[in-house]
C-alpha cells in the first residue's frame, strides 16, 4: 500500500515537472513581446519592413551605392531607423515604373510605407495618406538673360506676378509633381514634361527651355556642382511656395501605422525645411567642400 | 604785472603751438607728393595688410571713419560752390562787355572732352577685353555669386501696376533745401542751389549782396576746414589699402583684373592728357609760381582719398596760384567735379563693356554706340554720388541692353574698394584740366606777361 501510495506521489510529482516544463518550452516557443496590434505583430512576425521607394537614383535621397552595394541617402537612413524602432529589417521595393504608379501599389496595399523625396497633392492623397517630413521651396533655374528681359529695373517684392502671367518655355520631369504645380502656378507657360532631371538640364543648357523646374534643394545642387553656370542661370526661390514632401500609406494600414509614423516625425526627426537639408548635407550639395567631407 | 607776465606766458605757448602744428602741417602736406606715395605710403600700407591680417578690418573701419571726416565739409561746399557758380555763370553770360566768352568756352570744352575721354574709355575697353574670363575666372566668379544672386519671390505680392515714369524727376527735384542738405541727398541739393543761384542772379546786385556774402562765407569755411582735414589723407590711404586685405577677394581681383587694369590705365591716361593740357595752356610766366605740374598732387589726392571732391581746393588754390579768374575756376570746377564727372563716365563705358563680353554680347556698332551714349547718360547721371554710389546707375544702361543687371553689379561691387580710387582721380585730375583750359588770366597776369614781352622785344 505504502509502496502503491509513494508510487502515486512520484507520478503527481512528474506530472507537475512535466507540466512546468512543458510551460516554460511553450513561453520559450512563444516570444514574451507578443503585441495588441495586429497589425504589428504581422510586421513581427514577417521580420522586415516593407517600404517602396521610386524607380529612379536621387542622391543624396535615395541612390543604390555601389561601394556598399545597397540603397543608401536621407530617406533610406530614416525608414532605415524606422524599422529599427519597430525591431524589424528593412525591404525596400524599387519596382514601380512611375511616381504616380508607386502611389497607387501604395493605395493598393502593397507596401507598408512609400518614401522617396514624394510632394504632397490632392490627387495623390485620394490614392494614399501622407505624412510630412520636410517642406521644400519651389524653385527654377532659369536663363538669366530671359529673366532680365521680363524683370527689367522691378524690384523681386513685385516681379512674382509677372514671372507668373509670363509665356516663359517650361520644363520639368514628366508625370511627377512638378507637372501639377506648373499647371496652377504658371497658366500660360509654355510647359514641357521631360524624361528625368538630367533631361531637364540639359534641355536649359541647350537653351530648348528658359527655365527648369522643382524643388529649391535640386536646383541648388545644379549651381552648386558647377560654379560657374550661376553666371548665366539663376536659382529663382517662391519663399511662400511649399513642396510638401511626405511618406505615403495606405488607408487599410493608416489607422495602425499613422500614429507611429506621426510620433517618429515629431520626436526624432522634425519637419526640416531645404536650408536645414541642405546644411545638414553640405557634402552632397556643395562640390567645393565635398573633397574635404571625406 | 602778473597779469601781463600770465599774457606773454599764453602767446608763448600760442606761438610754441603754432609753430609746431605747422611743422606738422608741412610735414602731412609733403606726404602727399607722388615720390612720398611710392617711397613710404605704398610699402607701409602693403607691409601692414601682409603683417597684420588680423588687424585689416579695423584699418578699413579706420579708414571709412577718416574719410566720413573728410566728406563732413562736402556739402555746406557743394552747396555754396553750386549757388556761387551759377550765379557767376548767369551773371558773366549777361554781361555782354567781355570778350572772354567763359560760359561757351567752359560747355564746349565739357562737351569735347566729354566725347573725348568717352571714345577713349570705349577704345582701352575694347583693347583690353574686360569682361572675357577664363575659365578658371569663370569658376571663380560663379562661387562668389552662389547664393548672392539668387531671386527670392514671394506669391503673396501684388503688382499694383503703377510704375511712376517721372521719379527720376521727382528725385532730382529740391525739397527743402536745408532737409535735403541734412540728408545727404546731393543731387537735390545741386539742383536746390542752382535754382537760388539762378534767383540771385535775377536779383540786383545790391538786393543779392548780402546774402551772396554770406553764401561765400559758408563756401570759405567749408574749403578751409576741407583743406585743413585733407591733411590726413596719407593716413586714410594707409588705412584703405591695408585695410583692403580684408574687404577684398583675391580670387574676384585675379578674375577681374582685366576690369581693375582697363580703369587703372584710364585714369593713368586722364592723368597724361591733364599734364599735357597744363603744359599747353599755361604759359612760362604762369608755371613759375607752381613747383611741378599741379596735375600729379590733385592725381594723388584723387587717389588717396577716393572722393573727387575732397581735391577742389587744391583745384582752386592751383589756378590762384597760376593767376587765375578764381570765380571762373570754380565755376568750371564745381561744374567738372559735380555734374559732368569724367570718372564715372569712363568708369560706366567699361563696365558696359565688361558687362556685355561677361554674357558673351557681339559687339555690333551700333552696340557700340548705344554703349557710348548709355555710358556718357548714366555717368552723368551719377552727379553728386561717390563710392560706390556710383555703380548702381549702370543698372538703367544693363537694361537697355538686356543684359541681366545683379549679377554685373555685385561683380562691380565686389572690386570697386580698389576702382572707387582710380574713378574720384580720374574726375579731379581732368576737372583740373577743364579749368586749365576755361579760366581767364587775371588782369595782373597779362600785364606781368606783357611788360615781359615787351622786355624781351627791347
Amino acid at each position: 500500500m505504502k509502496i502503491k501510495e509513494k508510487l502515486r506521489r512520484v507520478l503527481h510529482a512528474s506530472t507537475y515537472i512535466a507540466l512546468i516544463l512543458i510551460i516554460n518550452l511553450v513561453l520559450l516557443v512563444e516570444p514574451n513581446y507578443a503585441v495588441e496590434i495586429e497589425y504589428y505583430q504581422n510586421v513581427l512576425d514577417r521580420g522586415y519592413l516593407k517600404v517602396g521607394i521610386p524607380p529612379y537614383n536621387t542622391p543624396p535621397y535615395y541612390y543604390y551605392d555601389n561601394k556598399t552595394n545597397r540603397m543608401e541617402g536621407i530617406d533610406i537612413d530614416i525608414v532605415r531607423q524606422f524599422a529599427k524602432n519597430i525591431g524589424v529589417e528593412l525591404l525596400i521595393d524599387k519596382d514601380s515604373k512611375t511616381y504616380n504608379g508607386l502611389l497607387k501599389r501604395t493605395g493598393n496595399g502593397d507596401f507598408d510605407l512609400t518614401i522617396g523625396k514624394l510632394s504632397t497633392f490632392y490627387k495623390r492623397m485620394q490614392d494614399a495618406h501622407p505624412h510630412q517630413y520636410m517642406t521644400f521651396r519651389h524653385a527654377l533655374l532659369a536663363n538669366r538673360k530671359v529673366i532680365s528681359k521680363l524683370q527689367r529695373q522691378l524690384p523681386n517684392d513685385k516681379f512674382a506676378p509677372i514671372l507668373i502671367e509670363s509665356d516663359i518655355k517650361i520644363g520639368f520631369i514628366g508625370d511627377s509633381s512638378y507637372g501639377e504645380f506648373a499647371n496652377q502656378l504658371f497658366p500660360n507657360a509654355v510647359k514641357i514634361g521631360l524624361k528625368d532631371w538630367e533631361s531637364c538640364k540639359t534641355a536649359l543648357l541647350n537653351n530648348e527651355v528658359d527655365a527648369i523646374y522643382r524643388d529649391a534643394t535640386e536646383v541648388k545642387k545644379i549651381v552648386y556642382e558647377q560654379p560657374n553656370l550661376s553666371l548665366d542661370f539663376v536659382p529663382i526661390l517662391f519663399d511662400d511656395k511649399i513642396d510638401h514632401i511626405s511618406m505615403y500609406v495606405s488607408a487599410k494600414v493608416n489607422p495602425d501605422l499613422g500614429p507611429m509614423l506621426d510620433f517618429y516625425i515629431r520626436e526624432e526627426l522634425g519637419v526640416k525645411t531645404d536650408n536645414q537639408i541642405m546644411e545638414e548635407y553640405e557634402c552632397f550639395f556643395n562640390k567645393q567642400t565635398s573633397q574635404t567631407c571625406n | 604785472m602778473n597779469i601781463n607776465s600770465s599774457n606773454v606766458g599764453s602767446l608763448k605757448k600760442q606761438t610754441t603751438f603754432s609753430f609746431n602744428y605747422a611743422s606738422i602741417r608741412n610735414s602731412l602736406k609733403k606726404l602727399r607728393s607722388l615720390k612720398s606715395f611710392i617711397i613710404y605710403i605704398l610699402p607701409i600700407s602693403l607691409l601692414l595688410g601682409l603683417v597684420f591680417p588680423e588687424a585689416s578690418e579695423s584699418l578699413n573701419s579706420l579708414g571709412l571713419s577718416l574719410i566720413q571726416l573728410i566728406s563732413f565739409p562736402a556739402i555746406p561746399l557743394v552747396l555754396a560752390a553750386v549757388v556761387l557758380s551759377t550765379h557767376s555763370i548767369l551773371t558773366i553770360s549777361k554781361s555782354q562787355k567781355s570778350k572772354y566768352n567763359f560760359t561757351r568756352r567752359l560747355f564746349l570744352t565739357l562737351i569735347t572732352i566729354v566725347i573725348f575721354v568717352s571714345l577713349f574709355a570705349l577704345l582701352l575697353a575694347l583693347y583690353q577685353k574686360p569682361g572675357i574670363l577664363s575659365p578658371d575666372g569663370k569658376l571663380s566668379i560663379g562661387r562668389y555669386m552662389l547664393d548672392v544672386t539668387d531671386i527670392n519671390l514671394s506669391l503673396f505680392t501684388v503688382n499694383d501696376g503703377i510704375s511712376d515714369n517721372f521719379k527720376w524727376f521727382k528725385d532730382i527735384l529740391p525739397v527743402n533745401i536745408i532737409g535735403d542738405a541734412s540728408k545727404n541727398e546731393t543731387l537735390k541739393v545741386i539742383t536746390g542751389s542752382c535754382l537760388l543761384g539762378w534767383g540771385l542772379s535775377l536779383l540786383s546786385g545790391e538786393k543779392a549782396e548780402p546774402l551772396l556774402t554770406f553764401i561765400r562765407s559758408i563756401y570759405d569755411v567749408a574749403l578751409k576746414v576741407l583743406d585743413e582735414l585733407l591733411l590726413i589723407a596719407p593716413l586714410v590711404i594707409i588705412c584703405l589699402i591695408a585695410g583692403s586685405f580684408a574687404t577684398i577677394s583675391s580670387e574676384m581681383i585675379v578674375a577681374l583684373l582685366n576690369l581693375t587694369i582697363c580703369m587703372l590705365l584710364g585714369s593713368i591716361a586722364a592723368l597724361g592728357i591733364s599734364r599735357l593740357i597744363y603744359k599747353r595752356f599755361t604759359s612760362l610766366r604762369e608755371r613759375k609760381n607752381l613747383q611741378g605740374n599741379p596735375a600729379d598732387s590733385v592725381f594723388l589726392l584723387g587717389l588717396s582719398t577716393g572722393s573727387s571732391l575732397a581735391c577742389y581746393p587744391t583745384i582752386i588754390r592751383s589756378m590762384e596760384n597760376l593767376g587765375r579768374n578764381t570765380n571762373q575756376s570754380e565755376v568750371a570746377a564745381s561744374l567738372s567735379l559735380l555734374v559732368s564727372s569724367m570718372g564715372n563716365i569712363i568708369y560706366n563705358i567699361i563696365a558696359i563693356i565688361f558687362a556685355l563680353n561677361l554674357f558673351e554680347v557681339v559687339l555690333t556698332p551700333y552696340k557700340l554706340v548705344e554703349v557710348l551714349i548709355l555710358g556718357i547718360v548714366t555717368g552723368i547721371s551719377a552727379a553728386g554720388l561717390t563710392g560706390v554710389s556710383v555703380v548702381p546707375t549702370i543698372g538703367l544702361a544693363l537694361t537697355a541692353l538686356a543684359l541681366p543687371v545683379g549679377p554685373v553689379l555685385v561683380l562691380l561691387l565686389a572690386v570697386d574698394p580698389i576702382l572707387t580710387l582710380p574713378r574720384a582721380a580720374t574726375t579731379a585730375v581732368l576737372s583740373m584740366a577743364i579749368c586749365t583750359i576755361c579760366s581767364e588770366k587775371t588782369e595782373d597776369m597779362k600785364t606781368d606777361e606783357n611788360n615781359v614781352m615787351l622786355n624781351q622785344e627791347a
